[in-house]
C-alpha cells in the first residue's frame, strides 16, 4: 500500500487555518484527501460531495473530514492510515496553541506516512501582538519557525512585515492563493513524466526538472540537498547510483528522506517552490554545480 | 427479613463533627439511617446484626478527586516501576530496583504470553535507575525476537528492543526527532514523545484509547479503587463518545459494581458545542456515574518543565513550559462554562498557569455570577498564599497534588523550581488557612491511587530521599481525612451525599485493618485497606 502523506496546517487561533482547509477541500486537485480537524462547525462542505456524516466524522465523495480531540490525535492518524481505500493525502489541522512539529515528527517517525510539510498560516493583522504577548510569544512564534510554507492571511501590516522579519522569516505568500497552495502541499511530482508544459500559462510557483540525471553516491546525494536552494520547497528524484540501484528522494522544505530502490525506474529530478522564494536560475546553478562534480 | 442493616465495627471514623466516633451504623436502601450503638437502628423497625466488619475500623469511602481510568487497564500489562505497587487483583508486585530485575520481570511475560501479545511494561522512572540509562541492550535480553517495549511512567517516553525498533523501521539512518541515538549513530532504543512512540506503540497494538474506555479498564478501576478503600472517584479529561457512554452506564450501574465514577468531559475545540456537550451529559447522569463538568488542560508538568511557571522560571534556565490550552481560550472556555452552569476542573501546575486561570475565572464571575460554582483548580503546585487568597475570594477550590511531595520533591528541589520553591510546593496549610475548600489527590495512573498514602504525603512532607520539604506546609492526620472524604466531595459537589458518615448520606465506607487516628503519622500510610461498603454493600478484598 502507498504511503500517506501527511501535512500540517498550523497557526494560532483565528489565523485561518479552517478557511484556507475548506479551500483545498472544495478544490480540484483530483485527490482523495482526509482532514483531522478541531471543529467540525466551521467546516464548509459542497453538498454535492457530501456523503454522509456522523458525530466525528464527515464522509466526502472524494475523502473525509474527522473531528478530534487533542490526545487522540496520533490514534486518529492511525485510523485514517487503515481506512480502505487509504485517503491519498491526509491535513492535520493543529490547534491554535500547538506545535505543528510535534504533529508532524510522526510523518518522519511512522513507515506508513511520509512527511508532506508544514505549512503555517499567520495572521498578517494581529501576529505583532501575539509575538509580542510574553505569555504566547515563543508558541506563536515557534509555529512560524517549523514551517515549510508560511500563508500570511488577511492584509499583512507593516509591524507584521517587521515581527516575521524578525523570526527570521522572509518569505511568505498569501493564504488566498489556493493554486499556489495545492501546488505545494498537494501537488504530485512526477519524474517519470517531467512536466513540460512550462510555457502554459502564469504559474504562481517554479517548477525544474530534468529526466536525465548522472550517476552519483550517497556523499553527493547528501551534498546535493544540502545545498538545495533555500526558496525550494519540495524535490523529488530518482537517481542511479551507478551501481544497479536508484536513490529515491523526497525532500519537503529541510526534510529530507533517501532510499534506495532496485527496480530500474525511470530516472529523473522535479524542484517546486513558489515564485519569489525561488528562481529557475537558482536551480539551474545548483544542478550545474552537482552535476559538474558528478561527471 | 428486615431491610435495616447495622454494622458493628472496631470504631467507626464519621469525619461528622456532631457525631465524630460511633461503634455501629445502621443502613437501609444504600444509605446511612443512624449511627451510635447497636439499638441505632432500632427505631426505624427490625434490625439485621452485621459482625462481618466487627474487627474492622470503618471511615467514609474515600474519594479520589483527580485519577484517570487508565489506572486500572494499565494491568493488563507488566509493571515495572520502582515502587511496590498491588494490582486489581490483589497480587502485590514487587517493585523493580535494577535493569537485571527489569530483564526477569518482563521475561517472565515473554514465557507465561501467548507469542502474538506485546511484551510491554509500564510505571518504570528512570530517576531510580542510577547505574545505567535503560536501552534496546537490556530489553534485548528479554526476547531476541519479539517486540518487548516500556513505557515510563510519565507516558512521554519509552524503551524498546531491537526487533521493535526493526518492526517500526527505525535504524542508523533513521533521522526522527525522539528517535534517541547512541554515540556509535545507532537508535539506543529511547523513544522520546508519541510522535516516535506510536508507530511502536501502533504496531503492538497498544491503543491509549482503549486504555481509558475499555469495558476491562471500567471494570479494573473497580478493583483498584476497592483496594484503596475509594468509593468515589473522578475520571479527568475523558471524551465520552456515545458508545463509551452507554458501555460506562451499563457496568457501573451494575449493582455489584463497587464505585461512583465522576468523569469530566476532556475540553477542546469549540467552548460553546463543549458545553453542550457537557450538558447533554448532565442530563443521562445516574447515580453512579456523575456527568457534566469539564476538564481543562492549560498548561504541562513541573518536572517535564513544561509547566508555565512565573518569574525566575526554571533553575536550571529552560525556557517557560508551554499551553496546552492558549491563555484567551482558557478564557473564552472559562465564560462559556461559567455562563452555562458547566462547572470546571482546571489543570494548574505552575503558577502562571494558576494565575491565568484564576484571572479567567475572575472575569467569567463578573460576567456571569455563579456563587455555586465551585471550578477546582488541579494540581496547584505552585501556588503561594496570594493566589491561594484569590482562590477563596473566588470561591474556587483547589485539589492539590500532594504526591508529588515524596516522588518528585527532591527533584523539584535540585532540578526544576529550587529548594526555596519547592519548599512551599503543595501548599496545603497555607490552602487550609485562606479557607479554600481544598482536596488531595494522587492523579493515578501517574502515581498510585491510594488516597491514605496521599494524606501521609500531605501529613509528613518527605521526599524519597528523607527531607521534609517545607515543614510549616504540613498538617495533622485529621485534617488529611477531611481532605480525602469531605474535601474532595466538596470539589465533586457531592457533599450533601457523601463524605462523612452522617444519616442520610450514601452508605459508602472504607473499610479498614487499624485505626489512622492511632497511629504515628509516619505509619498512614501503612495502615491496610480491607476493602469498601458501597451503598450498603460490601466489597471486602
Amino acid at each position: 500500500m502507498s504511503r500517506l502523506s501527511l501535512s500540517v496546517v498550523g497557526g494560532y487561533l483565528g489565523a485561518g487555518k479552517t478557511t484556507l482547509i475548506n479551500r483545498l477541500l472544495s478544490g480540484d486537485h483530483g485527490l482523495r484527501l482526509a482532514v483531522l480537524v478541531n471543529d467540525f462547525g466551521a467546516i464548509n462542505i459542497d453538498a454535492a460531495l457530501l456523503q454522509s456524516a456522523s458525530a466525528d466524522t464527515i464522509e466526502l465523495t472524494n475523502g473525509c473530514v474527522c473531528c478530534t480531540m487533542t490526545g487522540d490525535l496520533f490514534y486518529a492518524i492511525g485510523d485514517m492510515l487503515d481506512r480502505v481505500p487509504r485517503p491519498d493525502h491526509l491535513i492535520v489541522e493543529a490547534s491554535g496553541i500547538a506545535d505543528p512539529a510535534k504533529i508532524a515528527a510522526v510523518a518522519q517517525a511512522e513507515p506508513d506516512l511520509r512527511y508532506a510539510g508544514i505549512l503555517t498560516v499567520v495572521d498578517g493583522v494581529n501576529f505583532p501582538r501575539y509575538a509580542a504577548d510574553p505569555l504566547i510569544s515563543d508558541q506563536v512564534k515557534a509555529q512560524v519557525r517549523c514551517a515549510d510554507f508560511v500563508v500570511v492571511s488577511k492584509d499583512v501590516n507593516a509591524a507584521a512585515i517587521t515581527s516575521l522579519e524578525a523570526g527570521g522569516i522572509h518569505h511568505w505568500h498569501s493564504a488566498s492563493d489556493t493554486a499556489l497552495i495545492e501546488a505545494m502541499l498537494l501537488g504530485d511530482l512526477d519524474v517519470s513524466a517531467p512536466r513540460m508544459d512550462e510555457a502554459n500559462g502564469h504559474r504562481p510557483y517554479v517548477q525544474w526538472s530534468t529526466d536525465a540525471p548522472p550517476a552519483c553516491s550517497r556523499a553527493q546525494v547528501d551534498a546535493m540537498l544540502a545545498t538545495l536552494p533555500r526558496g525550494v520547497l519540495r524535490c523529488k528524484a530518482l537517481l542511479p547510483d551507478g551501481a544497479g540501484q536508484i536513490w529515491e528522494i523526497h525532500a519537503v522544505g529541510q526534510v529530507h528522506e533517501v532510499t534506495t530502490r532496485s527496480n530500474a525506474a525511470q530516472t529523473g529530478v522535479v524542484v517546486i517552490g513558489p515564485e519569489g522564494a525561488v528562481t529557475l536560475t537558482e536551480i539551474e546553478a545548483w544542478w550545474a554545480h552537482h552535476t559538474h562534480a558528478m561527471s | 427479613m428486615s431491610d435495616i442493616r447495622v454494622f458493628r465495627a472496631r470504631k467507626i471514623i464519621t469525619m461528622d463533627p456532631t457525631q465524630p466516633e460511633a461503634s455501629h451504623v445502621a443502613v437501609r436502601d444504600g444509605r446511612i439511617l443512624g449511627l451510635g450503638d447497636d439499638t441505632c437502628g432500632d427505631a426505624w423497625g427490625t434490625v439485621t446484626h452485621d459482625d462481618c466488619l466487627a474487627d474492622a475500623v470503618v471511615m467514609p469511602g474515600f474519594v479520589e478527586g483527580h485519577a484517570h481510568l487508565m489506572a486500572g487497564a494499565m494491568w493488563a500489562y507488566t509493571y515495572v516501576g520502582f515502587h511496590d505497587r498491588i494490582d486489581p487483583d490483589g497480587v502485590q508486585w514487587q517493585g523493580v530496583r535494577d535493569a537485571d530485575a527489569m530483564i526477569e520481570r518482563l521475561g517472565a511475560a515473554v514465557s507465561t504470553s501467548p507469542p502474538e501479545a506485546p511484551i510491554f511494561g509500564w510505571g518504570f522512572d528512570p530517576i531510580f535507575l542510577t547505574s545505567e540509562r535503560l536501552n534496546r541492550t537490556h530489553l534485548d535480553q528479554v526476547s531476541g525476537d519479539r517486540p518487548v517495549a516500556v513505557l515510563f511512567s510519565n507516558f512521554h517516553l519509552m524503551c524498546v528492543n531491537s526487533a521493535a525498533l526493526a518492526m517500526a523501521g527505525y535504524d542508523a539512518s533513521t533521522n526522527v526527532q525522539g528517535v534517541v541515538k547512541g554515540p556509535d549513530g545507532t537508535p539506543t532504543g529511547e523513544l522520546q514523545e508519541m510522535a516516535a512512540m506510536f508507530p511502536v506503540l501502533r504496531r503492538m497494538g497498544i491503543d491509549f484509547r482503549t486504555l481509558s474506555q475499555s469495558a476491562e479498564a471500567i471494570e479494573s478501576y473497580g478493583k483498584v479503587a476497592k483496594r484503596a478503600g475509594v468509593t468515589t472517584i473522578t475520571d479527568l479529561y475523558s471524551m465520552l463518545e456515545d458508545e463509551d457512554l452507554d458501555l460506562m452506564l451499563r457496568l457501573t450501574g451494575a449493582q455489584d459494581y463497587p464505585l461512583r465514577i465522576v468523569p469530566a468531559l476532556g475540553a477542546s475545540g469549540v467552548p460553546q458545542q463543549v458545553a453542550d456537550k457537557a450538558l447533554a451529559l448532565k442530563a443521562r447522569a445516574t447515580d453512579k456515574l456523575r456527568l457534566g463538568a469539564v476538564k481543562l488542560m492549560t498548561d504541562g508538568s513541573i518536572q517535564g518543565w513544561t509547566a508555565r511557571v512565573r518569574w525566575p522560571g526554571y533553575v536550571g534556565g529552560q525556557p517557560n513550559g508551554i499551553w496546552n490550552m492558549a491563555p484567551e481560550e482558557i478564557f473564552a472556555f472559562t465564560a462559556e462554562m461559567q455562563k452555562r452552569g458547566v462547572q470546571m476542573h482546571i489543570h494548574v501546575n505552575g503558577d502562571e498557569a494558576a494565575e491565568v486561570s484564576l484571572n479567567a475565572l475572575e472575569a467569567a464571575a463578573r460576567a456571569h455570577p455563579w456563587p455555586g460554582a465551585r471550578h477546582v483548580l488541579q494540581h496547584c503546585q505552585m501556588m503561594d498564599r496570594a493566589l491561594f487568597a484569590r482562590a477563596a475570594e473566588l470561591g474556587v477550590a483547589c485539589n492539590v497534588f500532594a504526591n508529588h511531595l515524596w516522588y518528585f520533591g527532591d527533584q523539584h528541589a535540585s532540578l526544576t523550581i529550587g529548594p526555596k520553591r519547592a519548599a512551599r510546593m503543595d501548599a496545603v496549610r497555607t490552602a487550609l488557612s485562606e479557607g479554600i475548600v481544598a482536596a488531595i489527590h494522587s492523579d493515578a495512573p501517574v502515581t498510585p491511587l491510594g488516597p491514605l498514602f496521599t494524606a501521609w504525603c500531605a501529613v509528613n512532607r518527605v521526599t524519597m530521599s528523607g527531607n521534609v520539604l517545607g515543614k510549616t506546609e504540613c498538617i495533622t492526620v485529621p485534617e488529611a481525612l477531611e481532605l480525602i472524604t469531605m474535601g474532595a466531595a466538596r470539589t465533586l459537589r457531592l457533599d450533601s451525599e457523601i463524605g462523612s458518615i452522617s444519616p442520610g448520606k450514601r452508605a459508602d465506607f472504607a473499610v479498614l485493618g487499624g485505626d489512622p487516628l492511632a497511629v504515628r503519622a509516619m505509619d498512614l500510610k501503612d495502615v491496610p485497606v480491607l476493602g469498601t461498603v458501597f451503598g450498603g454493600h460490601v466489597h471486602l478484598s
